[in-house]
Order: structure tokens, then sequence, then C-alpha cells
């Protein structure tokens, strides 16, 4: 690769800047609004980008951030399992193997060589989660004895060799999942959207030079990295520490497991070494190490010291983010399993690692840091079978809350940390599958973190059934609440009940990881995420706001006075200043 | 026989009358607490000029900001809604994706400025079950008699209704409707199966929840126009621009306000395109800028982009309303710089508008604005503005701008000023290639077209940071959205969702489908009746939005002419296979196809605006276009002693090389020295760089 071309000049790097980021843009594009499975076309669980020949990220569209980072893992896995052992034009690859480099198995990569003027120059590649790829379970799994209970395992498998369809792989593809039609739909609109990367950049190519295109993206990625150095440098040097407790590993009931976190911060580098976190487990509560483990602690930082909302310049998305940091996970532990222990359901553990982190680091980054969410996710599955025979399969992301801010309230219901799906219309869901949607709302039975910056308010959503069928569920923090900081109160913990809308009898408490549990028509799950917890003192708020969360129900009128020290009259609708000054003085000498 | 285009824009109203002795063109001060004023004022003022009789105004098509300005303000109305029990929040939730992936210190607009809050969100119960739309729990009337009494009490004037599954069965929200009329006789009453009757939720529920923030101002503020043009004696009919970039009629408007969110933008990118077509080019980035905000558009081989519904984001909001695809920011002649807390040196988006206006104005105003910097580098002239009707104090440009900028940096007022241009420069240039570069159009391909009033100030300067190929100059910058008004088709667009698959559809399934053409062609046909146009100029474009049986997005195909049949419906799953592969590369020949949603688009010609060609140049028109010269201060910091042209009096084909100040009336180009300007046939401006 050419690596030290002369400095290109800032507008042809622009340029080619926007045209590569766009390419990406339009790939993900053409993926979600083509394919028909709702996680993808709705949710937008993809990612999708090109990558040079050394598997460095030059561009990838801002879809969820789990994916994003997620590729180059994929394609080192590919370069050690690819069928005929080499790419020739015309070649179209799956690939999910977590042991060879993928995030998780249900996220199926899409790899096509791009070759220009017939040699190999980089790949155009994207991933997406599949609703069932034939699992021991239709759509997620957690409690399985190993990888080979995740479903089909493809690793350097050729769709395409040569530009010709291996109607054999195809047909075996179909005969092995629940939801074959989906599962090999979106498998076309995966190629669609790759095959499109591969003609526009081949088009920028033929429009720039190979030399000029491949010279900007190194020195796009060069910049992500120096820019990412620089706020690193500013960090004072040291060990920073937090720790916490995940609630089971979805099997063995009631036995927590650690997660340790220590981030070394030295010059411009940052190590984040997992040592000491639990052992792996033995079900699919596992984290894929290349493919999932760095990406969360790579998103970690870019969301810490590259925010996109409060810094002016726009890092672009690239190889070059990745550099600056390091991640040691032993062998053997949850964040680095090792085969053949199974590794499907690794989200709330990366999540939890990520809201550790800033925790790790309130003491030198008070202003950066925010206090703890959700940090978890809501992963469903609900599955059933028609009356023709023919399995239908749905997958659901439930959204989270974010914990109090230093300059605002955390955000409430909304996707968390490394998830950043959309949600499901409920129209659109009734009108497809036999479920229809009975509660839909922020929480009301719990109060959020109190502080000067509220901890975001969590999500209740009670999906009832319509047929008998199988509910997987993947959650965490139904023991750990999120904590609140510098002064804040903790959040809520979030919780999960099922129950029969016929029925009188009390709902059965879930806990927040559960397997192939077999439900009846009328059934009903409800989940409610935790809410954040609280950024600084409830004393220090300003009073008009915390009255208007008494009257938006964000706020319970006990809580508002108790905790707030908020005077006010209800039926007018209004604060008595004074007063609740004089308690809140009070309350402070009294703590 | 006269038609009146006019355009408020946050700090002026600008006019153009096409009448038999020409076109002319005039510009007032925007009232903006009552923005009817200034265009009646205008109207009346126009006619003068032209010397025509206000009798003789057969039509005025009117570009209005207000319901635009509300949602950038986020002082629309206080708003009431009556929602499905269960679902109290969606329009908190949204669509529950974080519009940055990574941040943690994002804001989330629909939170952090609902349109409805959530105490005025009030849960009924009722519910209408998918897929049939059959009623499973009657409507509870007395919730909804109590909702309006909490309504009253908080003095809400604006309600919305929204429930789960209405675009299946509206019967709910029209009942719902009705007892709210019963118990607020004067509410501004918005049904989202009215409003935008398709599914999905919360896309629904944000547009009928905008459509009520927006309404009662809107409509106020269109129905006190529309009298104020009667009692002033104009017998004419009075239309509104919408964001589609057809028009439509006030009394349209003012119940649908979310169709005229992007009014005044809309004949901007119209005005843009005529003047383009005119000067020969088609691929242009249209930057207008105005007193408050810059529009900004690209038009690529000569077609307008329309947004694709499911796109359409107003102020953060999900607005399901079909717009021309631009993008606003905040920044413009008012935008005031200042120094934040942490020392960051920032122009606008915060505005001085025209009241009180930049400091120079003179009303009040003393923080210094991007017209301000103009003043000080010496490009305006102060005692010439508006051709001297409205002069500026120069000297209240330098105070504001030393005292906020200059002093606490440390530098010069000049090195102020070239920052405060600078910065807005940079704002704009990163949203024109968002809207062009990072959407694959290589802007070197493009002409950059700048207008409002101030645009010309600014076109060399965006072209260098965005490496468009030239700047085109329109031949009335300040006024090119008013002329764009007078170059629109009327357009009123009808849209339902009609799922049908059409594999298994018998030809009854297939009549349901042409029963809801039929009644969305009518609705089309009653708006173009009420706007007297004659039958034979009426005319329909049916749309079949359609996609394959379980994807998320639909493509459009043209429904056949006299509805779909047995023997046609296989040519529209065909052209349906066509349109999938021309955009996305592959058709799924034997998947199941629907249709989703029919849309017809009624429309009528309208006139367009006529020009004549500019006589040519003579050798000597530099010279008798100098009107006098003064020292001016460029972009690189250099002053030169610039001479001032009337543009008035330069011929097609006259060729300026800068340093040079072009004036007209309304508007005044800037070219710097290493650029050239050259007049073209119809009037406008090609500069270069020489």
């Amino acid at each position: 690769m050419p690596k030290d071309v002369a400095t290109i000049d800032p507008i042809t790097l622009q340029v080619i800047r926007g045209s590569i980021e766009t390419i990406a843009e339009e790939m993900a594009h053409v993926l979600f609004r083509m394919s028909f499975s709702s996680i993808i076309r709705e949710s937008e669980d993809l990612g999708a980008g090109l990558f040079d020949t050394e598997f460095n990220t030059l561009c990838e569209s801002e879809s969820t951030p789990m994916h994003i980072g997620s590729i180059p893992g994929y394609l080192h896995g590919i370069q050690d399992t690819l069928d005929d052992g080499e790419w020739y034009e015309g070649d179209v690859v799956v690939h999910n193997h977590p042991y060879h480099g993928s995030s998780h198995t249900p996220d199926l990569a899409i790899v096509i060589p791009i070759f220009h003027k017939g040699e190999l120059v980089g790949y155009s590649a994207n991933t997406a989660h599949h609703i069932d790829i034939g699992a021991a379970t239709p759509g997620l799994i957690i409690d399985v004895p190993d990888v080979y209970a995740e479903g089909m395992l493809f690793a350097g498998t050729k769709l395409y060799r040569k530009g010709k369809r291996n109607e054999t792989m195809w047909r075996f593809i179909r005969n092995n999942s629940r939801a074959a039609r989906q599962l090999v739909d979106d498998i076309e609109a995966q190629i669609s959207s790759a095959r499109l990367g591969v003609k526009r950049f081949n088009e920028l190519l033929d429009q720039y030079g190979k030399e000029l295109v491949f010279g900007a993206c190194n020195q796009l990625m060069d910049y992500s990295e120096k820019m990412l150095r620089q706020r690193i440098a500013d960090i004072p040097d040291g060990e920073y520490r937090a720790e916490g407790w995940l609630d089971d590993d979805g099997r063995n009931r009631g036995q927590q497991l650690p997660v340790k976190v220590c981030v070394r911060v030295s010059g411009d580098s940052i190590t984040v070494d997992l040592t000491g976190s639990a052992p792996q487990t033995p079900t699919a509560y596992n984290v894929p190490f290349e493919g999932s483990t760095k990406v969360a602690a790579f998103a970690a930082f870019r969301k810490l010291l590259l925010d996109t909302a409060t810094s002016d310049t726009r890092v672009p998305s690239n190889q070059g983010s990745f550099r600056p940091i390091e991640v040691i996970a032993p062998k053997g532990s949850i964040f680095n399993p090792i085969s053949p222990a199974a590794a499907e359901a690794r989200f709330t553990q990366c999540n939890y690692m990520i809201d550790l982190i800033m925790k790790a680091m309130a003491p030198v980054l008070p202003e950066e840091i925010i206090a703890g969410s959700s940090a978890s996710i809501s992963f469903a599955s609900y599955a059933g079978v028609r009356e023709s025979g023919d399995y239908w399969v749905f997958l659901e992301v439930n959204e989270g809350a974010y914990g109090g801010r230093p300059k605002s309230d955390g955000p409430d219901a909304i996707d968390n940390l490394m998830a950043n799906t959309r949600n499901n219309p409920l129209e659109d869901l009734a009108m497809h599958i036999p479920m229809v949607c009975e509660r839909y709302e922020l929480r009301d039975d719990v109060m959020p973190g109190a502080g000067k910056y509220r901890g975001g308010i969590g999500v209740v959503k009670a999906q009832r059934m319509l047929t008998d069928g199988i509910i997987t569920h993947e959650s965490e923090r139904h023991s750990n609440v999120p904590w609140g900081i510098f002064g804040g109160t903790e959040g809520a913990a979030g919780k999960c009940d099922i129950y029969n809308v016929g029925s009188n009898e009390a709902p059965e408490v879930m806990h927040s990881k559960f397997h192939g549990k077999e439900v009846r028509k009328d059934d009903v799950m409800a989940y409610y995420s935790p809410c954040g917890g609280g950024y600084g003192s409830p004393l220090e708020r300003a009073p008009n706001k915390v009255l208007d969360d008494v009257l938006d129900g964000f706020c319970s009128p006990e809580h508002a006075r108790d905790v707030y020290g908020l005077v006010f009259d209800l039926e007018a609708e209004t604060v008595d200043l004074a007063a609740t000054q004089k308690r809140r003085k009070e309350m402070a000498t009294a703590s | 026989m006269a038609r009146i285009g006019v355009d408020v824009g946050g700090t002026n109203t600008d006019l153009v009358l096409e009448c038999s002795k020409g076109t002319f063109f005039h510009k007032v001060p925007s009232t903006i607490t009552d923005q009817s004023i200034a265009v009646v004022d205008g109207i009346h003022q126009i006619c003068d000029i032209a010397g025509i009789a206000k009798e003789d105004i057969e039509v005025i098509n009117h570009g209005t900001t207000v319901a635009t300005n509300i949602t950038i303000e986020h002082n629309g109305a206080e708003v009431g809604m009556l929602t499905s029990r269960g679902f109290r929040d969606i329009l908190h939730i949204g669509r529950h994706k974080r519009p940055h992936n990574f941040s943690l210190h994002f804001d989330v607009p629909w939170q952090s400025h609902p349109l409805v809050k959530r105490r005025n969100r009030i849960p009924i119960t009722g519910r209408i079950l998918p897929p049939t739309g059959e009623v499973e729990t009657p409507l509870n009337e007395d919730e909804i008699r109590e909702a309006c009494a909490l309504f009253r009490k908080r003095d809400i004037k604006s309600v919305c209704v929204g429930f789960m599954f209405s675009f299946l069965n509206d019967e709910h929200e029209k009942r719902a409707g009705e007892i709210v009329q019963e118990e607020m006789p004067d509410v501004y009453l918005s049904l989202s199966s009215q409003v935008a009757n398709v599914i999905r939720e919360y896309e629904r529920f944000s547009t009928v929840a905008m459509n009520a923030f927006v309404g009662p101002q809107s409509a106020l503020y269109l129905r006190n126009l529309e009298q104020k043009v009667r009692d002033g004696g104009i017998p004419a009919k009075l239309r509104v621009i919408q964001s589609n970039g057809g028009i439509s009629t006030i009394d349209g408007c003012a119940k649908k306000p979310v169709g005229i969110l992007m009014s005044g933008p809309a004949g901007g990118v119209l005005g843009a395109l005529s003047e383009a077509r005119l000067a020969g080019t088609t691929n242009i980035l249209t930057v207008d800028i105005g007193g408050t905000s810059a529009d900004i558009s690209t038009i690529a081989g000569g077609e307008l982009r329309i947004k694709n519904p499911r796109d359409t984001l107003v102020s953060g909001h999900a607005v399901m309303a079909p717009m021309i695809d631009l993008e606003t920011i905040g920044a413009g002649g008012g935008s005031i710089a200042f120094l934040d807390e942490a020392g960051g040196f920032n122009v606008g988006p915060r505005s001085a508008g025209s009241e009180p206006g930049p400091s120079c104005y003179g009303r009040g105003g003393c923080e210094p604005t991007v017209t301000d910097a103009q003043v000080v580098l010496g490009r305006m002239d102060a005692d010439k503005f508006l051709g001297g009707d409205l002069p500026l104090d120069s000297a209240l440009s330098h105070k504001a701008i030393k005292e906020h900028i200059a002093d606490p940096l440390g530098i010069s007022v000049t090195d102020a000023a070239l920052g405060i241009i600078k910065i807005v420069n940079n704002n704009m240039a990163l949203t024109i290639r968002s809207n062009s570069v990072a959407r694959g159009y290589d802007p070197r391909e493009f002409s950059l077209m700048p207008f409002g009033g101030a645009g010309p100030f600014h076109g060399v300067a965006l072209a260098e940071l965005v490496s468009a190929r030239d700047i085109l100059v329109p031949i009335a910058p300040g006024i090119t959205a008013a002329m764009g008004l007078l170059g629109s088709d009327l357009q009123y667009e009808h849209t339902r969702s009609v799922i049908t698959n059409l594999f298994t559809a018998d030809q009854a399934a297939l009549d349901k489908a042409n029963g809801v053409v039929a009644e969305l062609t009518d609705c089309g046909r009653l708006d173009l009746d009420a706007d007297e146009i004659p039958e034979d100029l009426q005319n329909f474009e049916v749309i079949a939005e359609m996609r394959y049986h379980g994807q998320g997005f639909e493509l459009r195909v043209p429904m056949p002419k006299g509805g779909l049949t047995l023997d046609n419906k296989a040519d529209v799953i065909n052209a349906f296979h066509a349109a999938h592969k021309q955009d996305y590369g592959y058709s799924f020949d034997d998947a199941l196809v629907e249709l989703y949603n029919v849309r017809v688009i009624a429309t009528a010609k309208a006139r367009h605006l006529e020009l004549a060609k500019l006589p040519k140049g003579a050798s000597n028109d530099v010279e008798n276009a100098f009107m006098y010269e003064r020292l001016t201060v460029f972009d690189d910091g250099q002053s030169h002693v610039t001479p001032r042209l009337d543009r008035g009096k330069l011929g097609a084909g006259t060729r300026v090389e800068g340093p040079a100040i072009i004036i007209q009336h309304n508007s005044t180009t800037l070219v710097p020295p290493g650029y050239s300007a050259v007049v073209q046939d119809y009037g406008s401006l090609r500069l270069t760089k020489i």
C-alpha cells in the first residue's frame, strides 16, 4: 500500500472523505431499505463499510455502534479460513464464526473483494443481525452448552465463487433456518449493499487514482488517531479502576459475575485491562474478544473523548480511532472465552464494561463522564408456529436510559451506549406478526436517580402473544442498580414479568436472562428497563425543573418534597421559591 | 392582469410584481410581530411603483416563515393531546435512537423541546385492533370530557388526537374530535388520521402534534392576512407556497400548516431553479442567506429533490409531509457573534432579526452581527443601504464588535470582523458539503448560487470553501425566493395506507384500493375546484407506494390509468420489480408484492414568470456603471480601494474584474481580487477565478 505519498491538499482530502463516507451510508441505506426482517429494516442493527487489504477500516456507516469497528475482526478471521485459500474477482463470502473474529454468530458478514484493474485493493463488507440461523431455539439463545448450539457457523464460506453462485450452499442455508425466506432474502440485501460498495469505490479509484485515494484514506486514519491521542494526553497518567457485578449467566441463578475494569493511561495511549473479571461461563453469556470486547472498549473512548455533540470537529470513523487503545482480557475469561464456549449473548457485558469505564474515569474526567446508565439491553426473541407450519420469529431491542450528566438530565427511554437501534413501529409489527402491544410508556413504578441533573427514565414495554410460542430474553441489572455520582442518588433496577391477560394469577417474576420460555396465547411479557442514576446533589436542582417533573409525572410530589426539598402548590402548579430555599438549607444541614 | 409574489423572511419582505408593464421588484422590512402588516404595505407600494390599480392583481402567491419560525424558536401553542391508554409516551420515546452514536452529552430534541408536554398528553380508554381495525374496547367519552376540563383549566387552545391504529379505523379519532369541539368550541383541532393517515404511530403522532403546535398561530396569521388584503381593497386570490414547492389556498394551509413548514425556503429553491435554467446551468448548490438563517439545497440535473417522507425532520421532530430536500442553519446577516463562557468565538444561531436588527440599524440592537462585520469591512456602504432608504450607522457596528469581540480577544476590530465572516462562512460550508459532497455530488461540477440580500457577499468565499466550479448570482438576489413564487404550480397531495397483497388480491380487493384512489382524487379535485381551475387544466398523478411483503420501505410506481384490474396488476408488479432493481441493484422476483400507500398529486400549471433578455453591453458599460470608490477589506485581510458599480447599467456580456462591488437596490455582490464577473444573457452574473 502506498503509504508515503505527498500530503494531499485539504480540498481533495475533504472530497475523498465525503465520498467514502457517502459510500458507506449508501451501502447501509440499501441494506436497511431492501431487507425484510424488522431487526434490520426498522432497527437498523447493521454496519457497512470499506476496508483496505490490511483490514483497516477506511469508512463505516453511522449505524449501530456495536457493528462499527467489528468488521476488521471478521476480515482477519476470513483470512485464516477462506475457501480456496485465496480471493477471486466475483467472490462473495459469508462469515460469522465467533472464534474467527465475528462479533457474534447471528451477525453475518458479507464480504466482497474489491479488484481494481485486476488487483485486489480492498474489501466492501457489511454485517447485519439475522433473526434465525438455526440455533437450538428460535431467535436468541442463552442457556446452551457450546458454540455448536448457536446454529450455522460460516468461516470464509464462498456464496459466489468467481461470480458463480454456489447453489449447494444457498440450499443448505435455506434448509437450516426457521425463517429461511427472511434469512436468504436479507443475505441478498447484504450482497446488493456490498456490491454497491465495490462499484462506487471502483468509480472513485477510476476518478482519482489508487495512489491518491489510499493516500487520502491513510491521512484520514492518521488524523483520527492524532485527534484521539491528543485528548488522551490531556488525562493525567495513572490507573483508574472500577468494578461491579452482573446478575448471573442465565443458568446458575444467584451467582453474580464480577466485572473489573482497570484503565491505564500512559502518555497518549490507553490500556483497558479486564483482568479479574469472571471466568468464562458455561452458557452463551460470553463475549467474543476480537469482534465485541475490543469494539466496546474502542467505542467507550470515542464517546468519552471525541463526543460528536460537543466537539466542533467531526473525527472520521475509521481505524485510526482504534489504534491508541489496547485491550487486555485473559483467555478463558468472560471477555475472552475459549472455544467451544458459546458466546452469542454478549451485549450487556459490553455495555456494563463501558459504564464501569465511565465510573473509573470519574475522578479525572468529572465534566465528561456521566452517572450510571441502564447499561444493559433488553433483547427479546418471540417466536411461534403459524397454522401453515412455518415459524414466525420476531426480535426486539428495548431501550434503556442514561445517567444524569454534568450539564443536563440523562435522556429517557433511549438506546444506551453501544446500542443505537430504532424501535419497531408497533403498528407495523401488528400487521405482520401475531403479537400486539399492550403498553409502551415511561416507567411510573419507580423514580430515576435524583440529582442536580436527574437520571433518565426507563420504559415499560408489554408485548402480548396472540398464539402459543417461545420467548428468550437477554437483559441485565435486575440486581445492580445504576449508580448516582457526585451526590446524585442511584437509579432503579430493571425487571420483567410474564402474565396472562385472561388470568388473575400473580405475574411470574422473570430473571434478567431466560431462555426458551414456552408461553401461551395471551401471555404478556412486560419489561421494565433500568433508570439512570443522578449527577450532583438533588438540592441543587433548579426548583422549576423539579416542579415540571412533578407535573409531568416524572417525579412524585413526595419525592419532590423529601429528596429535592421542593415546597410547592400542586393545584396552582407553582413553586414557593423562598420556602424551598429555606427547606433545602435545613436538609443540607441535617445531612 | 397582474401577479404578485411576496416572500417574508426574518428580516425583509420581498415582492415581485409581473404585469403587462413588465416585472417589478420591491423590498420592505418585515414586521415580525405581525408579518401581514409588511405584506400588505409592500403590496400597496409595489402597485404604486408599477403604476397599476390594486384591482388588477389577479393572484398573490405568498411564501411565509410563520410556521418555520415557531419550530425554530419553540414558541408554538401549548398543546393538549388525547392518545391511547398505555401509549402516552410515544412522542417522548420517538424511535428510541439517539441523534449521535458517539456522544454522552447529546441533546434529544423530542425530549428537551416536546411538542406536547407529558402533563398534557392524556391517555384515553378505547382500542382498535389490528389487522382489521375492529373496535375491541369502546371509546371512553367521559375521560375525553375530563381531559377537556383539564385543558380548559390550563388555558390550552390547541388539541390533537392520536390513537393507535387509527390508520385502519378513524372512528375513535373522529368521535373524540367531536367531543373536543363540543367541550372547547374555539379549539384548534388536529386529528392524526386527517393530518397524516399512514401507518407508524410515532411518525403519525409527531406529525399531528406538530400541526397542533404550529397551527393556531399559523392559522391566525393566514386568516388575518387574508382579511387585511380584502380590507385593503385587493380582490386577488391569495395562495401560499407549500414545502413541496406547490401552492395551496389559505384555507387548506390554515387547517394543515404542517404542509408549509418549509414554505419560505421552497420559494428560494424554485427561484434558484428558474434562474439556473435561464443561465443554462443545471447543477447548482443554492444558498439562500437571509437575516436569521441560511437555506441550503442541491439541484442536480435541473431537478428538485423531494425528501422521502420517512426522512423528514423539522427541528428534530418527525413530520410526514412532502418537502423539498433542503437544510436550514442559523446563519444569516443578523446572526449574532459572541464569545461563550469558555472563550469560544461563535456566530449564530441566535439572530437579531429585523427587530432590533443589527447594531448598525440603530434600533437598539447592541450585539455585533454578520451585517455589522460587513459594514466594518467597508463592504456595505452605510449611507447607501437599500439605495439610501435605510441609512446604517457604521459607528454602532464598530462599537459592538469592539466591545463584544475585539477587546475581549485583544485583536483589532478589522480582525474581529474578518473572524465573524470566516466563522459564519465555515458554518454554511459544512452544511453545503453535507447536502452535496456527503450525498455523492462532486461540488466541482456545480455552480454555487448565493442569494437572499446578503448572499452575494458570501458567494466567492463559500464557493472556495466547498470547491464549487463557479458562482452564479441571480438577477435580483434579494428577491429570488419571491420570483420563485411566480414559477410554481398548484399542487395538492393526498395519501392513505391501503395495504393490499397484489398477488392474492381479487377484483374486490383491487376495487377497494381503486375506491381509495377515487376518494383521494375527489379531495384533490375539490382543492383545484376551489381554486377555480377548469376541469381540462386539472391533472392528477396517481402513485402506488409499494414494497415486497415484509419490507419496511416503499418505492413509487405509477398507478395504471383507469385503476387496478386483474389484467393489469401483473404490469404494476413488474414495474415494481424494475424500480427495485433500479434503486437497489436487485429484485426478488418470486417475493410477494404489496401495495402500501396510494398518493394522489393534483396539479394545475400556473403561468411562469417570463423575463426578457438583457440588451448587449457596450464597451464602456463598466465606466458608465461606476458610482464611487471606497476602501474595502477582503477575506484575505487585504484592503483595496474598490469601485462601486451600478448593476443596472451593466449589459449582457460585460466583464468586471475584481476588486469590485456591484450594487443593486436589494443586494450587493462582492467581486474579490482575482475574480471576474460576467453578465449573462438574462442578467445573472457568473463569477469565476481569473
